[in-house]
């Protein structure tokens, strides 16, 4: 049996962990480091950087290095590096090929196999994105899996009684908050609620405006420039200031040389209290304790419910998270466990678990939007049209089958359309759109007369199967909305890409082919082809 | 009212009276035998069986207990009550699927 993988693949950092005897442990790079900065650059002789060395370039470099293109999943966006646009996915997959071939170094042998996480409140095509990514990079795809939930899967309850652990993951771009039974090796997830868009991402760009600002009044109102590179050098001095204020009281940022007017060099000197900090990102934290109150109430909970929360991502190193959460829910003892690294360890885990290897757990997870159709409803103003009716409520637990009957709204009407929505707004177009098709030829009948039944299959891997059903003579259409064949992209696109990443793999010092040697090395009865 | 539950009960493997315990204990055992990835249609019975019983009212409550005397309605257990209701008709609709099957 193949070596099976767990990716955490993070908007900040991203790692690659495997069993051994059933123990999960994150496998480190040539230099014993642990996490993979999520960064990707060209260096100015076009050559490809991941990690470390596009970290490093990104100050003087910014217009060649991409970071938290997790950010950007299931959008349109695309980024230039050196000849040739890139999409998210293909960043993405940039990272996890070179997690991939860290993990074939070390361990000698090929990889295919894998589970890669995403924030629990990752959408539908966020999801989509994200296995796409894994596929450019050469991996099969086991699952997606909720961060929180793999989280959930490294703490060990040794207890009797069953426990309410409520997981706090606040990352580098995303928040999620999940409300998780564990019962010996049944973990269940009772309920989901997040933010795909806040985490230590933003708290770097409020600092960073709070730095201009100091600059401007110490230089009798001179601007920071809007250039990329200052900004650059700015977003990073706010993001080391952050971290430090993790540790310490004060800090003091020193950015010489940020703006040259005329002759002479202006220098950014400023000292930040971790109080000053605190009051930038406040209004964010509020936010997300909000998001825990919508997740009890999911699950049908009250704060004395809960026997623990566990705090997950590297912006819970932020003492105000701690304390606000704390306050929050008061009474609840809160602790953290390895807040970079549990989520891949679970990631790992779950792999185990898929691949059949002997690791006893068991995984019931929710879905954290409510999938449904637009239809006519009453409403407190009446009927009203393009109103969403959810078939599959939030959290409820996946795989699932769910169906609904609606009536024709007028006489003789020969056609439905069924528009399928994920979202909670009670306008369907509010919603995220996933698709539509119609019932046609329908009998002549009054309106309100002829059934048609709606039926929702939602699977494991996302893919969500809608059949209607019109009751009288039978007639039936369906749709599937991330099969294999309807997905946004085809299988060619899929090699051109993979293929594209190859090449620039290839390039690098350190090229696959070495690595295939390297392996082809390591079995003694391999044959020169 | 226990006669359609009884499916539920065969499912999870336990007969009535059982205790919420005893039901989640089932469910539990059942999940490990039958896992979503690998076993989805069961897995979809469980979880159904396991949602009704968990909603049903409790078998084992005694009904010559003592009570004091009720003389308002109380509107949670209207809500209550009406939830089970709708919650059994959704089940009575999953049974007919998987019994086709």
């Amino acid at each position: 049996m193949g070596i099976v993988v767990g990716i955490d693949l993070g908007t900040t950092n991203s790692l690659i962990a495997t069993l051994d005897d059933g123990q999960p442990w994150v496998i480190p790079d040539d230099e014993g480091d642990l996490l993979l900065p999520s960064y990707v650059g060209m260096s100015d002789s076009n050559q490809l950087l991941v990690g470390q060395s596009a970290m490093r370039q990104y100050a003087a470099a910014p217009e060649r290095t991409v970071k938290s293109i997790k950010r950007q999943m299931g959008t349109d966006y695309s980024v230039t590096l050196g000849d040739r646009t890139y999409s998210p996915q293909e960043i993405s997959a940039i990272l996890l090929k070179s997690l991939k071939q860290r993990a074939e170094s070390v361990l000698a042998e090929e990889i295919t196999q894998a589970v890669i996480t995403v924030p629990a409140y990752f959408t539908d095509a966020q999801r989509q994105a994200t296995k796409e990514a894994g596929e450019i990079a050469g991996f099969e795809v086991l699952q997606i899996l909720n961060e929180p939930t793999a989280a959930a899967l490294v703490f060990d309850v040794r207890a009797e009684e069953p426990e309410n652990v409520l997981v706090y993951d606040l990352g580098g771009g995303t928040f999620d908050v999940s409300i998780v039974e564990i019962a010996g090796d049944v973990t269940e997830v009772l309920a989901s609620h997040g933010n795909n868009r806040l985490g230590g991402d933003d708290f770097d760009r409020q600092l960073q405006r709070h730095l201009a600002d100091r600059f401007s009044q110490a230089h009798d109102g001179t601007l920071v420039p809007t250039d990329a590179a200052t900004q650059a050098r700015l977003l990073q001095a706010a993001e080391q200031a952050k971290m430090a204020l993790s540790d310490h009281a004060f800090t003091t940022v020193r950015e010489p040389f940020l703006v040259s007017e005329g002759d002479a060099a202006l220098h950014l000197e400023a000292e930040i209290a971790r109080e000053d900090f605190e009051n930038l990102i406040k209004p964010l934290l509020k936010d997300t304790l909000e998001a825990i109150d919508r997740a009890l109430a999911d699950a049908d909970m009250t704060a004395e419910d809960l026997d623990r929360v566990v705090l997950v991502g590297g912006s819970t190193r932020i003492p105000l998270v701690q304390q606000l959460v704390e306050s929050h829910l008061p009474g609840v003892p809160v602790s953290s466990f390895e807040v970079d690294l549990c989520v891949g360890l679970g990631a790992a885990l779950q792999a185990g678990v898929l691949a059949g290897e002997a690791v006893s757990s068991i995984l019931v997870d929710v879905t954290p939007h409510s999938l449904g159709i637009a239809a006519v409803m009453d409403t407190p103003m009446g009927r009203m049209p393009d109103m969403f009716s959810a078939i599959i409520p939030r959290n409820t637990v996946i795989p699932t089958s769910r169906s609904q009957v609606y009536h024709t709204s007028y006489d003789y009407q020969e056609a439905v359309e069924i528009e399928v929505y994920q979202g909670e707004n009670a306008i369907a177009r509010e919603n995220v759109p996933l698709g539509s098709f119609r019932v046609e030829e329908l009998p002549p009948k009054p309106g309100g007369s002829l059934q048609i039944e709606v039926h929702f299959d939602f699977d494991l891997n996302g893919i969500l199967t809608v059949t209607a059903t019109e009751k009288g003579q039978g007639k039936k259409n369906s749709l599937a909305v991330n099969d294999t064949e309807t997905r946004r992209l085809s299988s060619h696109d899929l090699n051109q890409a993979r293929a594209a990443i190859d090449s620039l793999f290839e390039a690098m010092p350190f090229s696959l082919e070495d690595l295939e040697a390297d392996l082809a090395g390591e079995s003694a009865d391999s044959e020169e082809e | 009212m226990q006669a359609h539950l009884q499916v539920h009960y065969d499912r999870l493997g336990i007969s009535p009276p059982a205790t919420p315990s005893d039901i989640k204990a089932a469910y539990h055992t059942q999940l490990k035998a039958f896992p979503a990835h690998s076993h989805p249609i069961e897995f979809k019975a469980i979880r159904a069986a396991y949602e009704a019983l968990r909603k049903a009212p409790k078998a084992d409550e005694n009904f010559f207990d003592v009570r004091p005397v009720e003389a308002k309605i109380d509107q949670s257990v209207v809500k209550q009550l009406r939830q089970q209701v709708s919650a059994t008709v959704e089940v009575t609709l999953e049974d007919l699927i998987l019994l086709t099957f």
